[in-house]
């Protein structure tokens, strides 16, 4: 039976037909907005939700609280504080380990398990293996990610150094936990899987390490929905403050989590810049199409509207060509982007210990990428489709009018006039259609800018490792202190083998309060003329800490909404809970996390501290690395060891997950976007100036001079493209390094000529090729069928 | 061989033998040229009369080197346009031959003299653009884009273009078809003054039996094949033509 189409509709799928490879360029730029529309939102959602699920079923902490030594008794008036659902009071430190066959100190965090029951908080999911015996008091479960890095399996055995006593550990499994998606060690920027772990043990054994029978020094809790969380933490710091209370934080102070936020985040703004920028350039390409559609179809839309179709199924008939192009960029593009979520998906379970975390991105992921593309494909229409609208059926009917071509005076007379005859048709061409020559610049200047844009953010990673690990941090070590040590330890680190300098830093968790403003962060005291521990300004000039006020870092300086002279409130979370005023002297921008610094000495006086230290940055004999890791294992308070080389890869590999691949894909989509533009412009205008290079060709002029006519106007654009591309991208990429600025990292603008010089070569590449496949279309003309008919 | 003919030249401009012209294959093949045997000579002014499809634009294309014959030979000088490559065939165009249509065909963004000047630029003994739009009359629009001449000026510069490199032939399909009687004369007064002057072999394809008096020889054209020539012993004037 024959499908009864209208026969509008007929002619709609024959003509699109004819259109295919407009079709296919418009298409696939559409696509590419899809595909990361549907991979930025997919992921975002699928990593909330898996984060979500995860911390709901395993019950992650809403809140912690670090006290000094508080005794069990104090459990039963926590019961009653109202807004906590679910506590659990727990004993925690850092210890190091010794690892079969490694010679560098390992650290871990040390956190018990209740005897006999799950945890209420921050419970474990049992990757592998059994859960430590209720009776044995040498047995632990580890991290997932760290027993991997180390190729650890239940049964293996450690040292556990704990206090500088040596306690032989068996592993009996692999767990995961909420509370350590990310597991960081104590002074460090980010994970180390391979050197930080974390082990879990029985309360009863892990007590008597730290001497913490009858007490514990660590409180997770839940909070009932609705709960106020300052409400319960001024509870709470009042409950704890005798014992020693750190002051209770939120998610916001865990680290883990704040990794995981800080990763939505960058997934939320790559969702909302980037594929608006694909649609915008399918947007235009489509207007250039659909435009000449239209003007070629003049005469059938005259003999239409004479037949007595009404504007509206003329107006239905091109915006559905729209909605073809739409239709197929967006499936071809929610299956594309289906494909590369799941690969980043791949790319995020490797970093990320989450259970089931695959790309489950819901129907409306789909729908809505696909509506937005249907959209900006019927934005895309709206002129060519007036233009079929406003069409009188008589002039329709008859021949349009020759394109007026007229003297514009002045400089580009001149300029014109010195061209030869070829050159000066495609000068005026392109000034004759302003609109559309700015689309095909504005298209492959986009096209360019991205590209230029994805090239800065590895320069960025590269300036950010360089500079942390070249010009700030020049220690070969750094160790840290359990809690705040006397600075005595520092004549024994000295003398510790190979060491050749010890330059120590005081690190203390504070509240910053600047009028109604409160935030929880770190202060660094620092030592007058530190060498290997440099604080460095954004131009990487090395700033003294200071004696007279704080020096804080840009974003905390934000958050506080100070700047230098405002005074600044700052209490100690722990110890004498020292609280004092102190005017902010400095504003630093270091590129990563960062909060605020103050001269050492200054530093132990405010909190009533003096003389402490919690950690040391050493400078190494390099031949002597062996002999000082064996002996700083022994140093009782050193809870961890670690190496600058290795933190530099390690900082190296996080930040380029997967960015070889997102790399490789925006040069393809960038390509792809200015070739789509190329093919779109060069088909018109070769549809255009059939006739004129038809007439080259009978006049004498080959295929290669009559060819240049197409090829010189695509190459003039690209010419004007690529500065304007240059530039775009210049500011995008300074942009975008804003937009993705966490609380962890701040992306520096780093620039180089490569940067700008791949996307060029790149994108000219692609236009030209594009420019190539249409020429052969010069080849194929019917000169005398094109010259004896009429327009 | 006409009188007039022997007295202009010796060697003829085009010497066809057995020109077929077929399009299509098998069942749906078409012959436009079942075989045609042409001489012209030198400065002949020849009119080609016909319905259409008889063959006579392709005959005319084949000469112009637009088109190839799918058997037989075409010669013009020691050339066969059946059998020359691309690049002699485009060199023989740019060099020996001056095309005009029924639609003027100028480039719309060069103005008449930089239409003109387009063939002046890579010809090899060209006159000057001035000089080749004065021939025409048209020494006064020199510096007007094609959007603001009227069609008898289109065509006169189409003219001015085609002559300007001093081509051996001058082809002209239906030039007057577009155009009103008085300006369709003042063009054809353009071709012969051409034809006159510069010494032109000219062929004119016409569906107006009434131009038929101005040529030497007129070429009635049925069915792919010539079916009679005439020979005119003399030329009417251009400008004294009715229709």
């Amino acid at each position: 039976m024959k499908l009864a189409l209208p026969k509008l509709d007929r002619k709609l799928l024959r003509d699109i037909g004819r259109m295919k490879m407009q079709m296919a360029a418009v298409s696939a730029v559409l696509a590419c907005g899809v595909v990361l529309a549907v991979m930025a939102n997919g992921m975002y959602d699928s990593l909330e939700a898996a984060r979500d699920a995860y911390y709901d079923e395993y019950r992650m902490a809403d809140m912690a609280a670090g006290v000094v030594r508080a005794p069990l008794g104090v459990l039963q008036q926590l019961e009653d504080i109202p807004g906590v659902r679910a506590f659990e009071a727990r004993v925690s430190g850092v210890g190091l380990l010794d690892m079969p066959g490694r010679s560098e100190p390992v650290s871990a965090r040390l956190v018990s398990l209740p005897q006999g029951r799950a945890p209420r908080v921050n419970d474990l999911v049992l990757r592998a293996g059994r859960m430590p015996a209720a009776a044995r008091d040498n047995e632990v479960l580890v991290n997932e990610a760290f027993a991997e890095a180390n190729h650890l399996e239940p049964g293996a055995t450690l040292a556990a150094l704990i206090y500088g006593r040596r306690r032989e550990v068996t592993i009996t499994g692999i767990a995961s936990s909420p509370e350590f998606v990310f597991a960081v060690a104590p002074g460090a920027m980010l994970p180390e899987p391979e050197r930080f772990g974390v082990l879990w043990m029985n309360r009863e054994a892990l007590g008597r390490a730290f001497d913490m029978d009858g007490a514990f020094n660590d409180l997770v809790l839940r909070l009932e929905p609705g709960a106020s969380q300052p409400v319960v933490a001024r509870d709470i710091d009042r409950l704890l403050e005798r014992h020693g209370g750190r002051g209770a934080y939120g998610r916001d102070r865990m680290m883990s989590a704040r990794f995981m936020a800080d990763e939505l985040s960058s997934l939320k703004t790559m969702a909302g810049v980037l594929p608006p920028f694909f649609l915008l350039v399918a947007a235009f390409l489509l207007n250039v199409s659909l435009s000449r559609l239209v003007a070629t179809e003049r005469s059938n839309i005259g003999l239409l509207k004479s037949f007595g179709y009404g504007n509206g199924s003329i107006a239905l008939h091109y915006a559905k060509f729209a909605l073809v192009f739409g239709v197929l960029g967006g499936i071809i593009g929610a299956i594309g982007g289906r494909a590369v979520g799941e690969f980043v998906a791949g790319v995020y379970a490797n970093v990320y210990q989450i259970p089931d975390l695959g790309f489950n991105a819901g129907a409306g992921v789909y729908f809505n990428a696909i509506l937005i593309t249907l959209v900006a494909a019927l934005a895309g229409s709206v002129q060519a489709v007036r233009s079929a609208v406003n069409l009188p059926p008589a002039a329709a009917l008859a021949p349009p009018a020759p394109t007026g071509f007229g003297h514009t005076g002045g400089i580009i007379d001149r300029f014109t006039a010195r061209l030869d005859g070829k050159s000066r048709m495609v000068a005026r061409r392109i000034l004759r259609f302003p609109r559309r020559s700015a689309t095909t610049v504005v298209g492959i200047a986009m096209a360019t800018a991205l590209m230029v844009t994805t090239q800065h953010f590895p320069l960025s990673m590269d300036r950010i490792v360089g500079v942390t690990f070249g010009v700030a941090q020049r220690m070969d070590v750094m160790l840290a202190f359990s809690d705040a040590a006397d600075d005595s330890i520092l004549r024994d680190v000295a003398h510790l083998p190979g060491v050749l300098r010890v330059e120590p830093l005081r690190t203390a968790e504070v509240v910053f309060e600047a009028g109604s403003r409160r935030e929880r962060n770190s202060i660094s005291g620092v030592p007058e003329g530190a060498t290997l521990n440099r604080l460095l300004d954004s131009d990487l000039v090395a700033v003294q800490p200071r004696r007279d006020g704080l020096t804080l870092s840009q974003n905390l300086a934000d958050k506080l909404a100070v700047g230098p002279g405002d005074i600044v409130r700052l209490t100690a979370t722990d110890g004498h809970r020292a609280s004092v005023e102190l005017p902010v002297v400095a504003i630093v921008k270091p590129y990563l996390a960062a909060s605020s610094y103050i001269e050492i000495e200054t530093l132990g006086r405010l909190l009533r501290e003096p003389g402490r230290v919690t950690a040391a940055h050493l400078l190494l004999d390099r031949r002597q690395r062996e002999a000082f890791s064996a002996r700083a294992k022994q140093l009782p308070r050193i809870v961890s060891v670690s190496y600058l080389d290795n933190a530099r890869e390690s900082m190296r590999e996080l930040l380029e997950q997967g960015s070889g691949f997102f790399n490789g894909m925006f040069i393809f989509f960038s390509s792809l976007m200015a070739a789509g533009v190329a093919f779109s412009s060069a088909r018109v205008t070769l549809a255009e100036q059939e006739r004129d290079l038809a007439t080259l060709r009978v006049l004498g002029f080959g295929r290669r001079e009559a060819s240049y006519v197409l090829l010189a106007e695509i190459g003039a654009l690209l010419l004007i493209a690529l500065p304007v591309g240059a530039v775009l991208g210049r500011w995008l990429s300074a942009w975008l390094m804003a937009q993705f600025q966490t609380d962890l990292f701040t992306f520096p603008y780093v620039t180089s000529a490569v940067a700008y010089a791949r996307p060029a070569l790149f994108v000219a590449v692609a236009v030209m090729a594009a420019a190539l496949l249409v020429r052969r279309g010069v080849d194929r003309l019917d000169l005398v069928g094109v010259l004896k008919s009429r327009d | 061989m006409p009188r007039m003919v022997q007295a202009r030249d010796e060697a003829p401009v085009y010497r066809l033998e057995g020109v077929q012209k077929r399009y299509g294959d098998g069942e749906a093949a078409v012959m436009a040229l079942r075989g045609v045997d042409l001489t012209v000579a030198r400065g002949e002014l020849i009119i080609l009369l016909g319905p259409s499809g008889s063959g006579k634009s392709t005959l005319l294309n084949i000469l112009g080197g637009l088109d190839r014959p799918t058997a037989g030979h075409a010669f013009s000088g020691d050339l066969d346009l059946a059998t020359a490559s691309d690049a002699d065939i485009t060199r023989f165009r740019r060099q020996h031959v001056g095309f005009v249509f029924q639609f003027y065909n100028l480039i719309a963004s060069l103005t008449a003299e930089e239409n003109v000047e387009l063939v002046t630029e890579v010809a090899d003994d060209p006159m000057g653009a001035a000089e080749a739009l004065a021939l025409v009359g048209l020494e006064n629009r020199r510096e007007h884009f094609p959007a603001q001449l009227s069609g008898g000026e289109q065509q006169r510069v189409a003219i001015a273009r085609a002559i300007a490199k001093r081509p051996h032939v001058l082809l002209c399909d239906e030039p007057t078809g577009a155009l009103d009687v008085a300006t369709g004369i003042r063009v054809l007064e353009t071709i012969v003054r051409a034809n006159e002057e510069l010494g032109t072999t000219t062929l004119l394809i016409t569906h107006n039996a009434d131009i038929a008096s101005i040529g030497d020889r007129v070429i009635r054209f049925a069915d792919g094949g010539i079916r009679g020539i005439d020979i005119n012993t003399s030329r009417a004037r251009a400008g004294d033509l009715h229709w």
